[in-house]
């Protein structure tokens, strides 16, 4: 569905959805503040146009936000969001931990966050090994016996 | 590790633009691997000594410390 999508709009038009929903929340839950889901919009459509500008720009970021991003570029997306992915492995765990030493309810969120980054980890594993485990070939093999690996 | 990227680019009178688009990576990209900041990935290692008609280890001298690249 995404290639039908000019590459300038995915990034920008998913941010646009997402906040819409946000907004949309807002306004469905009723209450006193209903109003926050106009700013929300606001602050949607702000955001959707500096997306959409940075994304026509000749930079690291115009070209990540404008889904044009090379090997390099991609890399270093990779990086950012695996330290994310650490950060918040650590941080669920120091919450998960505080909770359960002050008898706190409020832990189950730390809990299932770190469980879903937990859980994905062992599933990326899973789904990007690429080099499968097996027998060697009798040429490995012989290799192997002539210099055995030490470690 | 060294490369002549610049060298060879500059013989060829090509900004580091043009080579960029000729690879199909991004200016910031070029510039990432000129200075030696970025190691290509080994297919886009071959796409720049082809481009240039050289081999590999023509173009990337990991014992070439003293090159200027």
């Amino acid at each position: 569905m995404m290639t039908f999508i000019p590459p300038r709009l995915r990034k920008p038009g998913i941010y646009a959805l997402a906040g819409l929903v946000f907004s949309a929340a807002w306004l469905v839950q009723g209450g006193r503040l209903w109003w926050v889901s106009i700013l929300a919009l606001i602050g949607t459509v702000a955001g959707t146009v500096r997306m959409y500008r940075v994304a026509g720009t000749d930079t690291d970021e115009g070209d990540r936000v404008g889904s044009r991003a090379d090997e390099r570029q991609q890399l270093v997306s990779l990086r950012s969001r695996a330290l994310a992915c650490n950060l918040t492995a650590i941080t669920s765990f120091i919450g998960l931990t505080a909770a359960i030493a002050v008898k706190g309810t409020w832990g189950w969120p730390f809990l299932v966050t770190l469980l879903i980054t937990g859980y994905g980890y062992l599933f990326g594993l899973g789904t990007y090994t690429i080099a499968e485990e097996g027998t060697p070939d009798d040429a490995d093999a012989e290799c192997q016996a002539r210099h055995p690996v030490s470690s | 590790m060294r490369n002549r990227i610049r060298e060879q680019r500059r013989q060829q009178g090509l900004s580091q633009a043009e080579l960029a688009a000729a690879l199909g990576v991004s200016r910031q990209t070029v510039i990432s691997i000129e200075s030696g900041r970025y190691l290509p990935s080994l297919p886009l290692a071959f796409a720049i000594a082809r481009f240039f008609g050289l081999t590999v280890d023509k173009m990337f001298d990991p014992d070439d410390e003293g090159a200027d690249a």
